[in-house]
This record gives C-alpha cells, sequence and structure tokens, in this order.
C-alpha cells in the first residue's frame, strides 16, 4: 500500500470510471470493488434541473455536463484532487467518438490528468475471470451489447446489439402499470425503477411459455408518497422481463444474439465459446435472468433454424467475483492497477501534440504499417 | 446574504468566458485577473511544513527526493464528529471514519444507545447482574443494530465487526498475477529497445544448430544466464475460472409467497455499499461514515492559491480569500424607470469601492464582437504554439511510454479554451461619458453623520448621490425588439477601474496603479406596455 503516496517517489493511485447510461462507477485502480456507483446525471446550475450526463444536445453541452459530473466524482466520493493522477476509463468498444474524445478533452483539459488509459468493457471483464476466452454479454441500461473475445481478441465482427435491456424492461413496465392503474397519468422514473428492482423477477421458461394459464404470483401493495397507495399485479411482475426474451418481427431477442454471434465465429471457436459464457451488466442481477437465458438457449439449439447450424449441446457461464453491474469496472481496476497503465496510457504530451485520441475504428491507428513504424 | 439568495441581477464575465454575479467569483491578486469556480484548479488542500535544509539542495530532483520531510496534513475530517485525519490515514481507511457509522437504511448517522442486560454473575450462577450493553439506532428510521443481527456491545466506541469481501482473496491473486504479467511485458519491451542484437548466434538456428549449441561451442555461458530472463519471477499459477453449467434459479416460494416491500431493500441501499448489494433489509449493514475534504482553490495560470481555508475542520474561516467582492468595484441597481420597447429609460446603478485604494470608473461600450473573436483567436494560436513546445520539450520524442513517475518530471501546463460568452443582449445602454472617483473604503464612515463635503467635481448627470466609498451613477437604456420575445432586458458594458497592485513582487516592490477592465451584463427587467 502506497502509504507514501503524493510525496514524490511513488505514482498516485489512479482512478478507474466506467461511465454507463444509467449508473456510473468510480473508484481506484487496484481496489476490490468501487467507491461509489452512482447516477449519471447532474443538476444544471443554472436551471436547477437534474439532467441524464448522456442526454447532451451538442458537444459543448456534454462538456459542461462531464466537468460538473466528474467534478462531484472527485471531490464528493473519491475525495482526491484530479491534477496529474491517471485514469483508466473502461468504455464500450461501440462509444460514439464525440463522447470519447469530449472525455479525453474534459480530463485532459480542464482536470489536467496526466495519462488516460481507455480500456473496452467487454475485453478487461475477463481479467476478473483469470480466463482468455468468453463471450461477453453485456445487457446494460439503454442496450444490450455482445463481443465475443477469443484467446484475448475481440471478435469484432460477430458483435450483436439489441435495444433490450433496463430501458425497455422500465418502459414496458409502465405501459403495463398504467393499463393496470387506469386513475394514473404517469409515474416518475424513479418510482419505476424502485418498482422493478425490488418486486420483479425473470420468470422460468416453462411457465413464460404459459403466462396466460399459470396462477399468477401475488400482488404487491406499493405505497408511493406516504398515503397514496396501488396495485401492482402479479402477471406485471412476472411478465414484465418478457420483453428481453421475447423474439420480435426480426426474431432476435437476448437469447438468439448470443447463438447469432456464434454462428458468425469460425467453427473452432464456438463450443469454447459457448462454454464460457459471461454475463454482466446491472439487468443481469434479476432474479431468474440467467436461468432463464440458460433454458431459452438449450430450447433455441433445439429448433430447426439453429440446429442445422450449431451442433452445440451444453452452455456454461462463468461467475464473476463481484456484483454483475460492476464487473467491467473491477476488471478494468485489476488491469489498470498494474504496470500496463504506464506502458499503456495515452499520455497528456501525446494528447497535445496530435490532439488526437487513438482509436480502434481509426485507420491511422488501426493499421499494420503504422503500428510497425511507430 | 442577498448575494446567495437573490437572482443573478447583475453578472460579470470572468476570464474564462462564463457569467457569474460578484459573489461568486474570485480576483487573483497576482495576474490581476478574474476567476470563477469552473477556471480555477481544485484541490484537496493540505498543509505542508518543509524542511528548510531541503532548499540547500540547488537540483529539483534533490528536491523531490528530499519530500520524506514534507509533513503533509490534507484536511479529510468526518462531518459528524470533526474529526480530522491526514491523508495517508484517510487512504488507509478508505475514506471512512473510523468511529462514527451510517444508518444502511436510510443513509443518517447512527447513534450508539445503552442499554442494561441480566447476565448470569459467573462467580454465582443463581444471581444474577446487570451490566450495560450498547447497541446502533437511527434516530430517523428507528433501524437498529439488532435489526442486522449484530450483538451488543460492552464498549461504547468501536468494536463493531467489519464486513470482509468474499472475493477479497481472489481478487487479490488474480492482481497479483495480471501485475507479473504485466511486468513481463514491460521488461520484454524495453529489452526490445534498449538491447542490440547479440552477434551472429541468433543466424545458428538456420543452419541446423541450436543457439545451446553454438554458445556451448563457442565457450560462452548458456542464454538465459545473465539474469535477465527471469528477473520478473515465475507467473504464479492462477485457477482461471471455471464456467459451469449451473446458474442460480429462481426460489420456488417465489410464484407463491407475497412480497413485503418493507424487506427489500431499495437501489440506494444497495449501492450505498457497492460490494455488498444485500437484497434483504435484514442484511444490511451499517456503514463507516464517508469523510470529506476542504478544498482550496487555485489560479491555473500563475499557481497561486485565490481561496484556501483553515485547516480546522470546525473553522469556516479562510486563510486566503481573494473573492472579487474584496477588489472589484461593485454594482448594484438603484432604480430603473419602466422599459418601453425603443423608448428611453433611466437606469441608476450604485458604484461601491471595496478597496482601499481610491479608484476611477469609466465606462465603456463592450468592445464589438469581431474584436474579441481576434482577441481570442491570437490567445488561442499563442496557446497552441506554447503548447505545442511544451509537449515537445517534456517528451522529447518519445510520446509512447513515459518512464519517470509523472510526480517527478516537470509537468506540462495545457490550458482550456475560453468559453464564448453565450448571452444575447437585449438592449442598448448610453453610458456615462465622464469617469466616476471613488474613494477608499473607511469603515468609520459608515457611522459619520456630519455633512459629506465631497472635493470632486460631478457633473450631476452622471452622479446623482454620493456617499463614503459609494456612488449612484445614471445611465440610459433602450429595450430592443428582442426584449419582448427573450422576456427580460439584458445590457452589457466594460467598466474599466483603476486598481493599486500591492503585491510585491520581485521586480517591483512599490504599489502600482494598474487599468483593468470586465465586462459586466445587468438583467434589467421585463418591458412594459405593448410594442406596437
Amino acid at each position: 500500500m502506497p502509504l507514501y503516496e503524493g510525496i514524490g517517489l511513488t505514482e498516485k493511485q489512479a482512478v478507474v470510471i466506467d461511465i454507463g447510461a444509467a449508473y456510473t462507477k468510480f473508484g481506484f485502480a487496484g481496489e476490490s470493488g468501487p467507491r461509489c456507483i452512482v447516477r449519471t446525471e447532474v443538476k444544471c446550475p443554472e436551471t436547477k434541473q437534474v439532467k441524464k450526463v448522456l442526454n447532451y444536445s451538442s458537444k459543448e453541452d456534454l462538456y459542461d455536463l462531464l466537468v460538473e459530473f466528474i467534478h462531484t466524482l472527485y471531490f464528493r466520493h473519491l475525495l482526491v484532487s484530479p491534477k496529474d493522477r491517471r485514469v483508466v476509463v473502461v468504455e464500450s468498444l461501440l462509444c460514439p467518438t464525440l463522447f470519447r474524445e469530449t472525455l479525453a478533452k474534459v480530463f485532459f483539459r480542464h482536470f489536467e490528468v496526466s495519462s488516460i488509459l481507455f480500456v473496452p468493457s467487454h475485453l478487461v471483464s475477463l481479467c476478473t475471470l483469470g480466463v482468455s476466452t468468453a463471450l461477453i454479454l453485456d445487457v446494460g441500461y439503454v442496450e444490450a451489447v455482445l463481443i465475443p473475445v477469443f484467446e484475448g481478441v475481440p471478435v469484432l465482427h460477430a458483435w450483436q446489439a439489441q435495444p433490450r435491456a433496463a430501458q425497455a424492461v422500465e418502459s414496458s413496465l409502465k405501459a403495463l402499470l398504467l393499463n393496470e392503474n387506469s386513475e394514473k397519468e404517469d409515474f416518475p422514473d424513479s418510482t419505476i425503477e424502485d418498482i422493478k428492482v425490488r418486486t420483479c423477477f425473470v420468470t422460468s421458461f416453462n411457465r413464460a411459455t404459459q403466462l396466460e394459464a399459470v396462477q399468477p404470483p401475488p400482488d404487491v401493495v406499493y405505497r408511493e408518497g406516504g398515503t397514496d397507495t396501488f396495485c401492482i399485479p402479479g402477471k406485471v411482475r412476472e411478465a414484465v422481463h418478457e420483453v428481453l426474451f421475447e423474439q420480435d418481427n426480426d426474431q432476435t431477442s437476448i437469447s438468439t444474439m448470443i447463438l447469432d454471434a456464434i454462428i458468425k465465429c469460425p467453427i473452432d471457436m464456438r463450443k469454447a465459446l459457448a462454454e464460457n459464457i459471461l454475463v454482466i451488466g446491472g439487468t443481469a442481477m434479476v432474479p431468474g435472468f440467467k436461468a432463464r437465458l440458460r433454458d431459452e438457449l438449450k430450447h433455441l439449439v433445439q429448433q430447426p433454424k439453429y440446429a442445422s447450424r450449431l451442433a452445440l449441446k451444453t452452455f456454461k457461464f462463468h461467475k464473476p467475483p463481484a456484483k454483475e453491474n460492476y464487473v467491467a469496472w473491477l476488471g478494468g481496476a485489476i488491469f489498470g492497477g498494474t504496470d500496463v497503465i504506464s506502458t499503456r496510457s495515452l499520455t497528456k504530451e501525446a494528447y497535445v501534440k496530435h490532439n488526437k485520441v487513438p482509436d480502434w475504428a481509426d485507420l491511422s491507428y488501426n493499421c499494420w504499417e503504422e503500428k510497425m513504424s511507430l | 446574504m442577498s448575494f446567495l439568495l437573490q437572482p443573478e441581477i447583475v453578472r460579470y464575465q470572468c476570464t474564462c468566458g462564463s457569467l457569474k454575479p460578484i459573489s461568486r467569483i474570485y480576483f487573483c491578486r497576482h495576474c490581476l485577473k478574474i476567476r470563477c469556480g469552473y477556471c480555477v484548479c481544485h484541490e484537496v488542500s493540505s498543509i505542508r511544513c518543509i524542511n528548510q535544509t531541503i532548499f540547500l539542495f540547488g537540483s529539483y530532483l534533490a528536491l523531490k527526493l528530499m519530500c520524506g520531510d514534507f509533513v503533509q496534513a490534507d484536511s479529510h475530517y468526518c462531518g459528524n464528529c470533526l474529526e480530522n485525519l491526514p491523508s495517508a490515514e484517510a487512504r488507509l481507511k478508505k475514506n471512512r471514519c473510523a468511529a462514527c457509522l451510517d444508518c444502511p437504511s436510510c443513509l443518517n448517522t447512527v447513534s450508539t444507545r445503552s442499554t442494561n442486560v441480566a447476565a448470569q454473575n459467573p462467580d454465582d450462577p443463581s444471581k444474577t447482574v446487570t451490566r450495560k450493553a450498547y447497541y446502533l439506532a437511527c434516530g430517523f428510521c428507528r433501524w437498529t443494530s439488532r435489526d442486522a443481527g449484530l450483538p451488543d456491545q460492552t464498549v461504547a466506541t468501536g468494536g463493531w465487526p467489519e464486513r470482509e469481501n468474499v472475493h477479497a482473496a481472489r481478487l487479490s491473486s488474480l492482481l497479483e498475477h495480471y501485475k507479473i504479467l504485466a511486468l513481463r511485458e514491460r521488461q520484454e519491451k524495453e529489452r526490445k529497445k534498449f538491447i542490440p542484437r547479440r552477434s551472429y548466434l541468433h543466424f545458428s538456428d538456420k543452419f541446423g544448430l541450436t543457439a545451446v549449441m553454438a554458445r556451448k561451442r563457442a565457450g560462452l555461458p548458456p542464454l538465459g544466464g545473465v539474469g535477465l530472463k527471469d528477473d520478473a519471477g515465475t507467473i504464479p499459477e492462477l485457477n482461471p475460472s471455471e464456467a459451469v453449467e449451473e446458474v442460480d434459479s429462481l426460489p420456488a416460494d417465489i410464484y407463491t409467497e407475497p412480497v413485503s416491500l418493507s424487506q427489500v431493500t431499495t437501489l440506494a441501499q444497495r449501492l450505498a455499499q457497492p460490494e455488498f448489494q444485500t437484497e434483504l433489509v435484514s442484511d444490511l449493514f451499517p456503514a463507516h461514515k464517508h469523510l470529506m475534504i476542504k478544498r482550496s482553490q487555485r489560479c491555473r495560470s500563475c499557481e497561486h492559491n485565490v481561496s484556501k481555508p483553515e485547516f480546522n475542520p470546525g473553522s469556516i474561516k479562510f486563510k486566503i480569500q481573494l473573492a472579487a467582492y474584496y477588489h472589484v468595484p461593485e454594482i448594484r441597481i438603484v432604480t430603473c424607470e419602466p422599459l418601453q420597447v425603443d423608448k428611453q429609460g433611466e437606469l441608476i446603478i450604485k458604484l461601491c469601492n471595496p478597496t482601499q485604494h481610491q479608484t476611477t470608473v469609466h465606462f465603456l461600450p463592450l468592445s464589438s464582437a469581431d474584436d474579441d473573436l481576434e482577441e481570442t483567436e491570437k490567445e488561442t494560436e499563442n496557446k497552441i504554439k506554447m503548447e505545442e513546445k511544451d509537449a515537445q520539450k517534456t517528451s522529447q520524442g518519445r510520446d509512447d511510454v513515459s518512464i519517470l513517475l509523472p510526480s517527478l518530471s516537470r509537468q506540462m501546463y495545457i490550458s482550456e479554451d475560453p468559453r464564448p460568452v453565450n448571452v444575447k443582449l437585449t438592449g442598448e445602454v448610453i453610458l456615462p461619458s465622464l469617469p466616476v472617483v471613488l474613494p477608499p473604503r473607511d469603515d468609520a464612515a459608515e457611522y459619520d453623520d456630519s455633512g459629506d463635503t465631497y472635493h470632486f467635481q460631478d457633473d450631476p448627470k452622471v452622479v446623482v448621490w454620493r456617499k463614503a466609498n459609494k456612488a449612484a451613477v445614471k445611465m440610459v437604456v433602450i429595450p430592443l425588439h428582442s426584449a419582448v420575445e427573450a422576456g427580460e432586458v439584458l445590457v452589457g458594458f466594460v467598466m474599466k477601474y483603476t486598481y493599486v497592485n500591492t503585491m510585491a513582487t520581485l521586480e517591483q516592490k512599490e504599489p502600482q496603479k494598474v487599468d483593468l477592465k470586465v465586462k459586466v451584463y445587468i438583467n434589467v427587467g421585463k418591458t412594459v406596455g405593448s410594442c406596437n
């Protein structure tokens, strides 16, 4: 433990940030859990309204929101000066360039950090397992993103993404509740989230096929604002997560994402990937989620659509040493806790010199010739 | 107080481009610029006592290396017991107070309660003795440590069991494993960079001789004996995670058991302790109270403190507080005639000189936007050039790897671009052409009711009233048509004032008189009457 941190001889402990659409995970590298998991939103100092950081209207707007947000993270939760401290940013491989560059600008220009290490969330999640091959499904707030990783290399062309995540569940819950409680006009988002977290679950595969016929679970009386109560029917509690697993017109769902990704991978990888599935993200913490996913997979693989193309028998799941909602953060904290942070980071000098953030999607960085010359 | 509660009527433009009322801006006395919370460098304030002998060492490195003599005390403190902790200790305790605990249910501070419990007398089992037992109780939500099944304590403070992350051992072995892997990678990278290829021996494999044989023939020690290969240590055995087919399935009674909402934790309660995230209220565990810090603010360009609180957490005073309120003339609206579009209305503002020196205030129109733009462009250009130079100096062509610790190498300074002011003026203002002289502040004058004799040759058309260091100044506002849409008349001008810089520097010991400019935006109010 660096007891003498910050007095010249040892390096300051780096911070690790994972900005999610709903919640941001923030803490120190090398630690076993984030120091805080807070909503990704800020109170606008002028209008006094709470605004989600990811609902930005322009680049300038995003810059201001990020400055405000990261400032509170450092001075309320981590209690360290951001200046001259390294940062590990855990990001999705599909992160928009605008967001990435603005984030780098905020860290370098406003907070004067000494370096940033961008790590892909799917890849570093494997650091929490100690394996190098897995199929990682991240079910977050806005979308579920799947990227297989084989021997430490993300198989990018097999990526899958579906807008089937917490947001879809919440809007379906809201619609169902409004349907049941006709006297209500609207439910605030916080209430909907609370109902989802505390009363809803993912029902088993057998029951899901005959939802209309089975005896629904007990209703719950929900108290809102002290005196007001309304009823959450058992049927809603059970059915609300179906939106994740129901196949839509394109015959896709969370479970088909996994099989589709496996089909897109070369045949030698398929068995290894099916036997190394890692599900992360807050939505994956819903009771019954993984059991349902496994049963869905077993069922689907026998359907003619997949049976002719896949010869898989077993699906195996990893159990990460952390809660699902901060697995990616933890991977970043383990990865960033090593020497890699000094060898692979984007330093402030390099940032100023090129005024650019290296990106895998940018051919000037992700090209073999370039690599040779660098 | 009125500053804190009032809407922002008179706003000053900070050097960074944001508009703030005078109570929320700083004035750096060293670079004579206005700064605000956005463009200063916030830091966790610390007190450093430096051993005098360090300065005998000339070089920067030596100074840095002697830093063991820094006595550093960051102002981490607990908001409940107001005890402050040195930063090293706060870091070890994960920024948590050792004594105070938070209620896991409503996140307020819990208090210790004592009760008498009857216990068997160890000497004589037939008798009972009463002794004190302590438990935790929350005064807000009535949660007690007995709810969590924690045994009562015999001492009033401390002694509560701590919860450990169940995966702690696994995580530390993972970290250890990856650390060594990363070290290997780094060493290999450095070896490639610095060690030239060794003689011709690497060709030997081409001709069917292994390198080992070739070395043997040449009478050289076997490869790898120089300690290059194994100094990273062997990679410790790590059991990779085993994937299993079985996953946690739903409890069978979920379809039949009614849910009691009071037994299930909310998301806020779960996320308050990220590593545990308990789902049942009965499993909630008290958490140590999170510490707070005192922040000091530093000017980014000259690195002087503009605000520095006193170290003691109980004190609300400042050691350094360079608020603009003490240095820049303050403007308040006294009266304003009803505003009609395209009609002249009289606006009277009150100026107040907070400094100990006489000041002269000029009013100038806002320099046209083009001038501004040019100025900022020039500044930005200069800055970019400086940065590039800096970058080359610090990195010396090496931009991928920084071998030195960042704290040892000189940090380059890169700055933020100034933000454009995005307000639209909805009124024109006819400014007084004559300057107004404001006498220095004199606290005694407040109580002096005897005749105010001033020897200022004031034009009564400009200065309507005067007392001590304050003066009321008349100007004319003409609202534009756009004011109807915007709902308010916003006017702006440049205030130029003389400032006496008393900061002694190496070059100049005497106080210096300088002219400073600040842009002021006044929200005069709504228009009245119809616009047609």
